[in-house]
């Protein structure tokens, strides 16, 4: 069974990991950045991140691949060249593929950490004001501890929604696990053998970090009695 | 820091033009390994196949050294664009849609399509021999449209299918008599298959271009006629010194260049 290609595709396995891993921690940070921006008190950053959470959100994933991807490098190659410096820059294609899903997946995450930020209650915050912390004291000591709880189960399902979204970089030729599992197949006119092992390896990912999740849930509801509204 | 900037962005001004005028070292050449026999890879992750040994022919013939880029088909044509390689070489169907985006060289094969029926049937491939037989073809296929133009008006029942596969198991099964299909699918696909047993090809290559079209070429990005004229020169070079005799009897035992 699978005609010795199995490792091939596992290789490829490895590359989603990464792809998909990478990818969540630029997301998290864009996330985390894009509901600070919208909860602050500046005007005009708020509207920055909300266009930013709209446009993305609005459009499809491929479509911002294959604009980045490719639209990036023609805009990138015909500036060069007006400046006669020829074809000297080359974009990435694993670098372009974790910054695209890392810069849509932010959008998705700030949404996630917005409700999750405003579903703690204010009286905790003003509390560590009262006590005389700075506002990163109160963020990082006081808030995001308790919206960790609240923005988990959101922060999974786009983690989840994300990592099989990583198959989106074989449209620009990186070779993660669905190129492979298509190559594979195409190889040996068995297509859906290798789909089904490649969809088994997408579940095993999930179901592993679903049990992470798990632990994660507990360890940030210390404290917190079920039941009990906020 | 400004000066500097002049001096450096001179220096890289005087450098191009030199850069320009060599004859590039290497070619890019963009290819998607999804289709066996043409373009796939081995279990090894080998790159491998009838187009995969053309291009090396070709960047012989060019003295050039090959640079295999890997892509998905999706995004064959924008990375050509995007410089990422400079030509196709993917068994790209010459159609009027994509001459619009890139140009193409002269075809590199054109496989024919061809009729196929059970050997001892006692068909010779002639539309009056096929009156009264059913013909299974696949639907809105070329295929199907070169039945019902040669073969239909002699008398024969031409029978649409959904896949190429539902074709091939009910000639076994004795339901249709015969099947106008691409000489390298029907190959692949039945004929060598232990269920095609019996089966053959009748009669020569079907040759219809308002129907089947112009073949597969190699593209490059519109206006590098430079490129083309070389891979066009190359293509004639390899056809007659048999390197391409060579390559395509490594994979198929027919002629896959087209008249």
């Amino acid at each position: 069974m699978f005609d010795g290609y199995i490792g091939h595709i596992l290789d490829g396995a490895v590359i989603t990991l990464e792809v998909a891993f990478l990818s969540l921690l630029v997301a998290t940070g864009l996330g985390l950045l894009g509901a600070a921006l919208r909860l602050s008190h500046n005007r005009w950053l708020s509207r920055l991140s909300a266009w930013y959470c709209i446009t993305i959100r609005g459009i499809p994933d491929l479509v911002l691949m294959l604009l980045f991807f490719y639209g990036g490098q023609i805009l990138a190659n015909q500036a060069l060249e007006k400046l006669g410096l020829g074809e000297r820059f080359a974009f990435d294609q694993f670098i372009s593929g974790v910054a695209t899903l890392g810069f849509i997946y932010g959008a998705y995450l700030s949404e996630t950490f917005r409700g999750a930020i405003l579903a703690v209650p204010r009286g905790q915050a003003e509390a560590g004001q009262a006590y005389g912390m700075n506002k990163y004291q109160v963020f990082f000591g006081i808030v995001l501890p308790q919206m960790i709880r609240l923005a988990l189960p959101g922060y999974t399902n786009n983690w989840l929604v994300m990592t099989k979204a990583s198959a989106l970089v074989s449209v620009i030729g990186l070779q993660d696990m669905m190129y492979r599992a298509k190559e594979a197949g195409s190889a040996t006119r068995e297509p859906f053998t290798y789909l089904l092992l490649a969809g088994a390896v997408y579940l095993a990912i999930t179901s592993v970090s679903l049990l992470l999740v798990k632990w994660a849930e507990k360890r940030y509801s210390v404290g917190v009695r079920l039941g009990e509204v906020s | 820091m400004k000066k500097l900037a002049l001096i450096g962005l001179s220096a890289l001004l005087g450098l191009s033009p030199a850069a320009f005028a060599e004859t590039p070292k290497e070619l890019r050449v963009g290819l998607e390994a999804a289709y066996e026999p043409f373009t796939y890879k081995t279990a090894d992750g080998q790159l491998t196949g009838f187009d995969v040994d053309i291009a090396n022919a070709l960047c012989e013939e060019l003295q050039v050294k090959c640079t295999f880029v890997e892509q998905d088909w999706k995004g064959i044509i924008p990375a050509l664009n995007a410089k990422k390689y400079d030509a196709i070489i993917s068994s790209m169907s010459i159609t009027e849609e994509r001459k619009k985006a890139v140009d193409f060289t002269e075809k590199y094969y054109n496989t024919p399509a061809r009729l196929v029926a059970r050997a001892d049937a006692g068909l010779d491939g002639s539309p009056t021999g096929l009156k009264g037989k059913k013909i299974g073809v696949l639907k809105a296929s070329t295929h199907e449209k070169y039945a019902q133009k040669a073969y239909a008006p002699a008398g024969a029942t031409v029978v649409p299918y959904e896949s190429t596969q539902q074709v091939y198991l009910d000639m076994v099964a004795g339901r249709v008599d015969a099947t106008v299909a691409d000489s390298v699918e029907v190959s692949v696909g039945f004929l060598k298959k232990p269920e095609g047993q019996g089966f053959a090809f009748v009669g020569g290559p079907l040759q219809d271009e308002a129907i089947f079209g112009q073949g597969a070429g190699i593209a490059v990005r519109k206006g590098d006629t430079a490129l083309r004229d070389r891979l066009n020169a190359a293509i004639q070079a390899i056809r007659a010194n048999g390197k391409y005799q060579a390559i395509q009897d490594k994979y198929f035992d027919f002629d896959v260049y087209g008249g």
